[in-house]
């Protein structure tokens, strides 16, 4: 047992000695702890930390295999993520005690608070006092035991595992539902029990998921979306609204769909280059476009071929063969990849060079292994598509294996939480920004996922916050199946995002791409790209036109699952359609033609590395681009 | 990338039809069973259409998008289906407008192609045949068991019929009926499209010539109606479809118990058709690969195995022999189709053939003669009918130039009209997969067809499983444009730098502003700001927002209210009610719809409140009669400011800002769109009286979703009517001239009903849904500072700013 003393030295050091000392393989004790937050953050070894005292924020998170034994009380996400170990807390838990844990024991002696266990995959959470409000909330899996009583809104829209209760129930939450317990189960209960000494004669009572809202009921007709050319003609009650109105007649509910805003917003071709670009063939060979990307805060940065990333998408909502051939395609090209919502699937951590592991909500995929094989950590609070909201993944594409790896129950229609159940303000960011660091040694950059809406208010924060980079996503940016409203109406443009972006980060001093904005959202080609990085941003990511060199053709039904090219499916017939060397091959071209693009526009503007493009290489082709840009306005109609 | 054009690009299949053939505009007719259209399209620039039906070599297939996943659309085998149909448009004849006149020697496709389109450019033209029939090698090349001669005379019969003016001498050979000298005397100008007829002789050691024949005469004696006593072992060689043919043909003749065939490649090296190689396997005809012939005797070829070397200058491999591997294969004949060439002893004592080929500027098909042109296999080596047929398309083109004394002209290039017709909703075509006709085989002989046509049923599964790559894209971000200039970036070599430099040239150019100056002002412009970093606190889980609506003592579940349907037949009134009820919603119109919903009823002036009705609204501004309920008056542009005051000062509960073509009225949501700017006006004008709390602003116009619900409610709407919308969802029809009625009705009465519900709880949860994005736990919270104008326009009228910055406006 080696003794660590908080009083003399700071957690990210005695986190780096449990490390050290979990590798050997020997046990450690924190004296002095003051509640101080991330105790043991990040231990993936067999080792026990007993902590003489009271711990803060997220103690024994996103660990896999140690035990913990706190004497007294700990702060917010005790356990948070924790894949497989023990905790056992003295005293009291503040909120979200054991959230997304993927495994664990956890056993908190006094009373915890609210929100318990929410999006919890796996393992036992045992609170020998009360527990307060909307204990088990969105839970997905494993168990949650109440000795003492349950405050309101128990089981609040979980969609599976069991809540056990011991005292009384203030109330059930939404879609949740009491049934009887069975005598194996209460025999398993008294042996968890048994097993941490806590004595108990009581008689449980069972919650449950009611199953009310986990499918969609009617489903939307198969229909092929229309195009907006086609809807503009005819009128205001054109066939598309007809359409629309139509199917939510038979539906009661929003259409769903794939792919980003369908109708014209202004965007980068409604702003032109300045001067004419010449052809130079060897325009390549003149120009710097490769840079690092985020090393802000000391971490190891990114280094990219080019100021271009893939954006991040999900395994889910795209097929396993489509992201391996994205990742293939990323590091033929000398890029970064991105894993989305769904987790990291081992195949495309082996084939892309450089990976960015996104953490969300559901905490669907997420946990500390990965992390660590990451080369970047990103913390999803929205998208372009669906700001405000969380994920979507209809049923018909939930499968078995897919559930698997994001820990969730197979075949329901996946609605992912809006709101990370830990992070309820900018402070609380900074706080989890500092676990991640914790939990990855300080090595990796972090950065930021948003939907563009406050723009100025949101990068000022994630500036703030501290963040290494942060990826813009704009109204046009796509998802696999979101709301057709939310698509079109919820966000600013791409074009508008970026101009608030940098105004923001000028108004805070920050120097040039101190904290650089990827931008993303309808990046087309090498021309949206030189555009962006003129009006600012460090880099531009490509998501929907990645896949469309891919073999997508744009038929926007990503949502259904029976995707006719193999890519937005997790139907094996389907996905045996997807050629993964021809496309990864496809891919790389494209991306390798965008290089190309970048090139001739640096070259032909008489310029030698992609970052001295600026505001003045750039005129504004409408009014709407000129009062959103403040550029120039150029009638070249 | 083969034919891509990236200002004009066509769908890949249409591209790499060598006569550009609009096949998603036919495979969409098909769907949808409009049998002419597809006709009309397939045969714009095809005349041998019913040929290709069964014949084409289809190059359209292996270009399909589909083909590599789950196979190609049978984009050639529904081409067959159309003209088995037989629902042919006839187009009228055409018949000669000018003086000059052509000769075209040789009635192949490339010749008859180049005779159609110079006829219909109203020259005279004369064809000369050799043989006794038109058609060339689809006649006398192309067995009758895959092509029957009906469908050859269908084909060539409407060619004649509408170009009336073609004279044609068959039975007249260049150098034996007529010369070039008379021919150039007699004609403007001379198209020798003679073909590629003569087969090229096999280099063997043979003591027994008649056990060797070449594969062009071979099918020219049977195709002729010759049955010639046959051995039992037959052996082909050679690997291109005339061997393919010759091996089927031999095999269907009497006497003929196997034919192999010999080809001195592997099988990815054959130049037939995969379909072709396919059929004669199907017939059990055995294909010996890396075998090449040296010696024929009485009753064996001997042959030497071959290796695959080199490739060379045009990508074919090289084969070496393989020494000491010296074999006998027994046979009785060998066929040998390993290629043709070209044959006319007149040009070629005149110089204009040489070696097998009459040389000819591929580009302007020019000879050394100035008056004389080439183009066909003649010229060019043998090639497929529908190659053929491209070449006669650009002789004509070419020769149209030259006899109008135009030198120079532009490059001849395929059109590619593009009908882009709409997207056929097939439920099942992402699932459905390629079958092909049913396979007949040897079972009908010689002259009974070895494959059938595709039923009606099944035509119309194959054609909806288009991707529809012609098809504009829903999205206006990836439109067709952008979605086959970033296909062509991921197809094109990085170091291809002119290929590079089109597309890069095509990328920037900027659009047409699709916001064109003067333009409506329209809810689609205006956007949400979510809720991110600035907002998290607020955490509204899952569908969790109120859109409970009070308006003065009337109660509503969401900010909802029906109107519009005082007019409708009894029928649909009722089963507006039931739903009306059901969604907890209410009715304003001049006479209630009974089955307990709230009416508020519409007063004209003059008119008396009636006791059924929950309040009134007076349909202009003026005295109120006295009423127990809520009391509320329609405003519109020109009322509104004084309207507004009056109502304030009356106490009314609501306003109804009529922002539509004239509420109650027939056309009311048929006309210029939304008057948006009204609802602006009337909340300045509260909160510059201090009175925003007094009074309900309920908005009626143009209101189509959720989205709409939810944007009037952050401009400062309580709530608003729908009308057409709901007439919409009741299964009213309409078109730009206003609603079409209810007739026929497409659901059962309780089915409208639950339609009336399910709309209005779909438009609530829209609504709900953008208040959870903006942060909002009641819809009643959205407000101003949760909209952006991303117009010009709009913001003009709406006064939301502006998105963006940097002091652009």
């Amino acid at each position: 047992m080696v003794t660590l003393d908080l009083a003399s030295m700071s957690v990210r050091d005695a986190n780096r000695r449990l490390r050290e000392l979990g590798e050997a393989g020997e046990d450690a004790e924190i004296l002095n702890p003051d509640a101080r937050h991330h105790i043991g953050v990040g231990l993936v070894h067999p080792i026990t930390v007993r902590v003489r005292g009271s711990a803060g924020y997220f103690c024994a998170g996103l660990t896999d295999g140690a035990r913990f034994e706190i004497d007294s009380n700990v702060g917010w996400g005790v356990g948070d993520n924790i894949y497989n170990g023990t905790v056992v807390v003295g005293g009291n838990a503040g909120a979200v005690a054991g959230v997304a844990i993927r495994g664990a024991e956890i056993v908190i002696k006094g009373n915890m608070g609210s929100r318990a266990g929410q999006v919890m995959k796996a393992g036992t959470l045992l609170c020998c006092g009360n527990a307060s409000f909307m204990a088990g909330t969105m839970m997905y899996g494993g168990r949650i035991v109440i000795l003492g009583r349950s405050g309101e809104k128990l089981g609040e829209d979980m969609t599976g595992g069991e809540i056990y209760v011991a005292g009384g129930i203030d109330s059930l939450g939404t879609d949740a539902m009491e049934i009887d317990i069975s005598s194996d189960e209460v025999a398993s209960l008294q042996d968890f029990l048994d097993r941490h000494k806590i004595p108990f004669n009581g008689h449980f009572r069972k919650v449950v998921n009611a199953g009310t809202k986990l499918r969609y009921t009617t489903p939307e007709p198969t229909l092929r979306n229309q195009s907006c050319t086609q809807a503009s003609v005819g009128g205001f009650w054109n066939e598309k609204t007809k359409e629309d109105i139509e199917v939510k007649a038979v539906t009661g509910r929003y259409r769903v769909r794939g792919y980003g805003t369908a109708r014209a917003v202004p965007h980068f071709n409604d702003i032109a280059f300045r001067k004419e670009i010449a052809p130079d063939a060897d325009a390549l060979s003149k120009v710097n476009l490769a840079m690092t990307l985020g090393d802000r805060s000391g971490a190891k940065p990114l280094s990219l071929s080019m100021p271009v990333l893939i954006a991040p998408m999900s395994y889910g909502a795209l097929s396993r063969s489509t992201k391996l051939a994205l990742g293939i395609a990323s590091r033929l090209s000398g890029i970064a990849e991105n894993t989305g919502e769904g987790g990291m699937i081992p195949e495309e951590r082996a084939e892309a060079g450089q990976l960015i592991f996104q953490c969300l909500s559901g905490r669907l995929g997420w946990n500390v292994r990965d992390m660590q094989k990451a080369d970047a950590i990103e913390i999803y609070i929205s998208q372009g598509a669906k700001p405000g909201l969380g994920g979507q993944l209809m049923a018909s594409k939930v499968t078995p294996e897919l559930a698997a790896i994001r820990g969730i129950p197979p075949g329901i229609d996946l609605r992912s939480p809006s709101r990370h159940p830990d992070v309820l303000g900018a402070d609380d960011l900074v706080i989890k920004i500092e676990e991640f660091r914790e939990a990855t040694g300080y090595a990796k950059p972090i950065s930021v996922k948003l939907g563009a809406g406050r723009v100025k208010d949101d990068i000022k924060i994630a500036f703030k916050d501290g963040f290494d980079f942060v990826e813009l996503d704009g109204l046009q940016g796509s998802t696999g199946a979101a709301s057709a409203e939310v698509i079109e109406h919820v966000g600013i443009p791409t074009l508008a995002a970026i101009v608030e972006a940098i105004e923001a980060l000028d108004e805070v001093g920050a120097k040039k791409n101190e904290m650089p904005i990827v931008l993303m959202g309808g990046i087309k080609d090498g021309v949206d790209a030189a555009k962006a990085i003129a009006l600012g941003a460090g880099a531009v990511a490509v998501g929907t036109a990645a896949l469309i060199a891919g073999g997508c053709i744009s038929c926007m039904r990503c949502q259904a699952g029976y995707c006719v090219t193999g890519i937005a499916t997790q139907n094996p017939q389907h996905e045996k359609r997807y050629r993964t060397d021809v496309e990864a091959g496809n891919i790389h071209r494209f991306l390798e033609s965008m290089r190309w693009q970048m090139a001739a526009i640096v070259h032909g503007l008489g310029k030698t590395d992609v970052r001295q493009l600026c505001r003045d290489d750039l005129v504004a082709l409408t009014p709407e681009a000129a009062a959103i840009t403040g550029l120039p306005f150029e009638d070249r109609s | 990338m083969k034919n891509f054009d990236p200002s004009n690009p066509a769908s890949p299949c249409q591209a790499a039809c060598p006569v550009g053939t609009d096949v998603p505009a036919y495979l969409d007719a098909i769907w949808r069973g409009d049998f002419k259209r597809a006709f009309e399209v397939i045969t714009h620039s095809n005349p041998f259409a019913s040929i290709c039906g069964r014949v084409c070599d289809a190059p359209c297939e292996p270009a399909c998008r589909r083909e590599e996943s789950d196979g190609a659309i049978a984009i050639r085998a529904l081409k067959r289906f159309v003209m088995d149909k037989g629902e042919s448009l006839v187009r009228p004849p055409v018949h000669p407008t000018r003086l000059q006149s052509v000769g075209i020697v040789g009635a192949g496709p490339s010749g008859l192609t180049a005779a159609q389109d110079l006829a219909l450019a109203g020259f005279k033209v004369t064809i000369y045949e050799a043989s006794p029939r038109l058609g060339g090698m689809m006649v006398w090349g192309i067995p009758r068991f895959r092509l029957p001669d009906g469908v050859i005379d269908e084909d060539i019969q409407r060619l004649l019929a509408r170009c009336p003016g073609i004279v044609v001498a068959t039975n007249t050979a260049l150098g034996r009926d007529i010369s070039l000298s008379a021919l150039k005397e007699k004609h403007d100008a001379v198209l020798l499209a003679i073909g590629a007829t003569k087969g090229k002789r096999l280099d063997l050691v043979s003591d027994v010539a008649d056990r060797l024949i070449d594969g062009v005469a071979f099918l020219k004696r049977v195709n002729a109606g010759e049955r010639p006593a046959m051995p039992a072992h037959v052996l082909v060689v050679g690997g291109g479809d005339v061997a393919m043919d010759a091996a089927r043909a031999a095999c269907r003749l009497p006497g003929v118990e196997t034919v192999k065939i010999v080809y001195r490649r592997g099988r990815m090296e054959m130049p037939a058709r995969k379909h072709e190689i396919e059929g004669a396997e199907a017939e059990g005809i055995e294909i010996i690969f890396n075998t090449v012939p040296i010696a024929l005797k009485e009753d064996v070829l001997t042959c030497q195995l071959t290796r695959l070397g080199e490739a060379g200058a045009d990508g074919r491999h090289r084969f070496e022999i393989v020494t000491a591997s010296d074999h006998d294969i027994p046979c009785g004949l060998v066929i040998a189709a390993i290629g043709q060439e070209a044959a006319c002893d007149e040009l070629s004592g005149l110089g204009l053939l040489k070696n097998g080929w009459i040389a000819a500027d591929p580009a302007s098909l020019a000879t050394s003669d100035p008056k004389v042109f080439a183009c066909g296999d003649g010229a060019f080596g043998g090639s497929s009918i529908v190659n053929a047929m491209r070449q006669g398309h650009m002789a004509a083109y070419l020769l149209t130039a030259h006899l109008e004394g135009r030198a120079n002209p532009p490059p001849f290039r395929t059109a590619h009209p593009m009908a882009r017709p709409m997207l056929a909703n097939d439920p099942e075509w992402e699932r459905l997969g390629r079958e092909m006709p049913r396979f007949v085989g040897l079972a009908k002989g010689l002259d009974g067809e070895v494959e059938e046509g595709f039923s009606d049923d099944v035509a119309r599964a194959q054609a909806a499983r288009c991707l529809r790559c012609d098809a504009e894209t829903p999205s206006k971000t990836y439109d067709f444009l952008a979605r086959e200039h970033i296909v062509a970036m991921g197809r094109v070599a990085p170091d291809d730098v002119a290929t590079q430099w089109a597309i890069l040239s095509q990328r920037l150019k900027t659009r047409v502003n699709p916001f064109p100056a003067g333009g409506p002002a329209s809810l689609d412009d205006l956007v949400f700001l979510p809720a991110n970093l600035s907002r998290l606190v607020i955490d509204p889980y899952r569908e969790a927002c109120r859109t409970q609506t009070k308006i003065a003592s009337l109660t509503l579940n969401a900010p909802l209210i029906a109107a519009g349907f005082d007019q409708a037949p009894q029928d649909v009134r009722r089963d507006l009610a039931d739903g009306l009820r059901a969604s907890g919603s209410a009715y304003l119109g001049l006479s209630p719809l009974g089955g307990d919903v709230p009416w508020l009823q519409l007063l004209p002036p003059g008119a008396q409140p009636s006791s059924e009705s929950a309040g009134v609204v007076l349909t202009t501004p003026g005295p109120l009669p006295k009423t127990h309920g809520v009391k509320g008056v329609v405003l519109t542009e020109s009322t509104l400011e004084a309207g507004l005051v009056q109502a304030l000062d009356q106490g009314f509960d609501l306003a109804v800002l009529d922002g539509s073509d004239g509420l109650g009225g027939d056309l009311a949501e048929f006309g210029q769109g939304p008057r948006l700017g009204l609802l602006g006006k009337a909340i300045r004008l509260l909160r510059s009286l201090n009175r925003e709390e007094d009074i309900s602003i309920i908005w009626f116009g143009y209101v189509r979703s959720g989205a709409d619900v939810a944007k009037l409610l952050a401009m400062g709407a309580n709530a608003v009517i729908l009308g057409a919308s709901l007439a919409i969802a009741l299964g009213a029809k309409c078109g730009p001239e206003g609603l079409l009625g209810f007739e026929p009705p497409a659901r059962t009465s309780a089915g409208r009903a639950q339609a009336v519900s399910h709309f209005l709880a779909a438009l609530s949860s829209e609504a709900a849904m953008m208040a959870r994005c903006t942060g909002k736990t009641s819809v009643h919270n959205l407000e101003p500072e949760d909209l952006r104008s991303i117009t010009c326009r709009t913001r003009q009228i709406t006064q939301m700013p502006m998105t963006g910055g940097r002091a652009g406006l």
